[in-house]
């Protein structure tokens, strides 16, 4: 596209088009409200891919056989804004409450297994493996794998590499900040390599069965703040993946303004002094 | 010990189904003893969309929460008019619980529930149109409004009228008032009715905070 020609605009017509489309792709919902944020990333898109509208830029989006456009955009449309010890009561709630329930069941051969989801740049599963490791005392008992997934390629590729800045380090005490991170120019850190080498991270849509079928047999799994992106269908069936994926009775944590019991019955509620959290029955 | 990296797929059993995942094995496998493989070959019908009345039918008679709620996911997936279809009739059962599920099903279908709407609000069966008017309490649709005064202006039933005033509250506008006022008049100013009446009035023009 021709720098000198006008901003292509998206008509409400074309909006509503693009929403069913990437609802039935992704399960994400777009109120109105959220008309500015949509219009300003697919004119980002449509610039980049140099066509010349909405119109042969949908066309290009729905149709191309690689799908390299549409997780492009995926990327721009999901939100990544994330931080270190974000929520710190559900990680007082995993050490004080959860694993200690779950360790009772386990044998000492029988690893323990936490999903973060959606992980975004990694600042939650890193979060987990550092909480773990100074705050439960049985951490060396076990064999603890931290799976973190997300939809966006691109956050992904970010989360391993690890490398943060001031804002998303800054809820974390200067002494954990000293013991796992290194310091990088332009005000940045990095996570140890140790810590960056015991998460794996994977790309996934949980609102897609056929992708979720490797992801099972977890005993955690933490998946706040995604649900509330979702409708009520995609919101069922995000609940039945999660389900699907964890142990019996495995838990799983929610941001503080999400409701599993509005979503679903088939889990049950428990209350322990930190958090109340969601268990599938055993 | 302590933390260890292996592959998210191997590390856990990938996955447990190993029957066959074709329509007919599914079926089969609907009515199998083991709720675990009637649940998960409900989840998997969603690849059929013509299965809608068998996966009805079994919700109609299944017992495990699990399973029902795999056979909800899957009819909701799937929509449609044959969905719709398929649940309208169970508005019927003796079951609340099942009442319930349906009516939160079809609320989340509302396109395809829309064209029944009508004769589900005729229905003969008074409980039945009270189910209904249940539905359009959540039903993301612009006429719910229109088909909620239209309740009000004809049933001869207090407790459908008195449902529909109810629901109006939450989803009408002022335009819905001058019927809303007439209302009781049709019930001999039954002061239960007239109470109902007032309070959503009072609730549509913002006076009920």
């Amino acid at each position: 596209m021709n720098p000198s020609e006008p901003t292509p605009a998206i008509s409400a017509e074309e909006f509503r088009k693009f929403r069913d489309f990437f609802y039935r792709k992704t399960g994400i919902h777009f109120e109105d409200t959220k008309r500015y944020f949509v219009d300003k990333r697919l004119i980002e898109r449509i610039q980049a891919t140099d066509s010349d509208n909405f119109r042969n830029y949908f066309v290009m989006l729905r149709f191309q056989a690689s799908g390299e456009e549409l997780q492009a955009l995926i990327n721009l449309m999901t939100v990544n804004e994330t931080y270190f010890f974000r929520e710190e009561y559900q990680f007082r709630c995993l050490v004080n409450s959860i694993l200690p329930e779950i360790a009772q069941r386990k044998g000492r051969d029988e690893p323990i297994r936490i999903w973060s989801v959606p992980s975004s740049s990694g600042e939650e599963p890193y979060s987990l493996a550092i909480y773990l490791l100074e705050h439960w005392p049985r951490v060396d008992e076990y064999d603890i794998e931290l799976v973190a997934s997300d939809i966006d390629t691109s956050i992904l590729e970010k989360a391993r590499q690890g490398c943060y800045d001031k804002r998303a380090v800054s809820h974390l005490p200067e002494p954990l900040l000293r013991k796992y991170f290194s310091a990088l120019p332009n005000v940045q850190y990095q996570i140890s390599d140790d810590l960056r080498h015991s998460v794996e991270f994977t790309q996934v849509n949980i609102t897609d069965l056929s992708q979720m079928r490797g992801y099972r047999d977890f005993d955690v799994v933490f998946c706040r703040n995604l649900l509330i992106y979702f409708d009520d269908t995609s919101r069922r069936v995000a609940a039945e993946a999660l389900f699907n994926a964890l142990r019996p009775g495995g838990f799983i944590c929610l941001g503080h303004s999400e409701s599993m019991s509005r979503i679903t019955p088939l889990f049950k509620v428990r209350k322990f002094p930190e958090a109340i959290v969601y268990q599938k029955p055993r | 010990m302590s933390l260890v990296k292996k592959n998210h797929a191997s590390s856990g059993n990938a996955d447990h189904r190993h029957l066959p995942r074709d329509r007919a094995g599914l079926l089969r496998q609907l009515q199998d003893a083991s709720p675990d493989i009637r649940r998960w070959a409900a989840l998997d019908l969603a690849a059929f969309p013509d299965t809608a009345e068998a996966l009805c039918a079994r919700l109609e008679q299944e017992t495990g929460l699990p399973v029902r709620e795999a056979l909800l996911t899957t009819l909701i997936k799937i929509g449609g008019n044959a969905v719709v279809k398929g649940l309208m009739p169970l508005l019927r059962s003796e079951d609340a619980t099942l009442r319930n599920e349906v009516i939160e099903a079809l609320q989340q279908l509302p396109e395809a529930v829309s064209p029944y709407m009508e004769t589900m609000l005729r229905d003969p069966d008074p409980d039945y149109r009270i189910f209904s008017i249940n539905v359009l309490a959540n039903l993301r649709h612009p006429q719910a409004p229109a088909w909620l005064q239209a309740v009000i202006e004809r049933d001869a039933d207090i407790n459908v009228c008195a449902s529909a005033v109810d629901v109006l509250a939450e989803v009408g506008g002022p335009e819905t008032v001058p019927v809303l006022t007439g209302l009781p008049g049709r019930f001999d100013n039954d002061p239960f009715m007239q109470f109902c009446v007032q309070a959503t009035i009072r609730r549509i023009q913002g006076h009920d905070a």
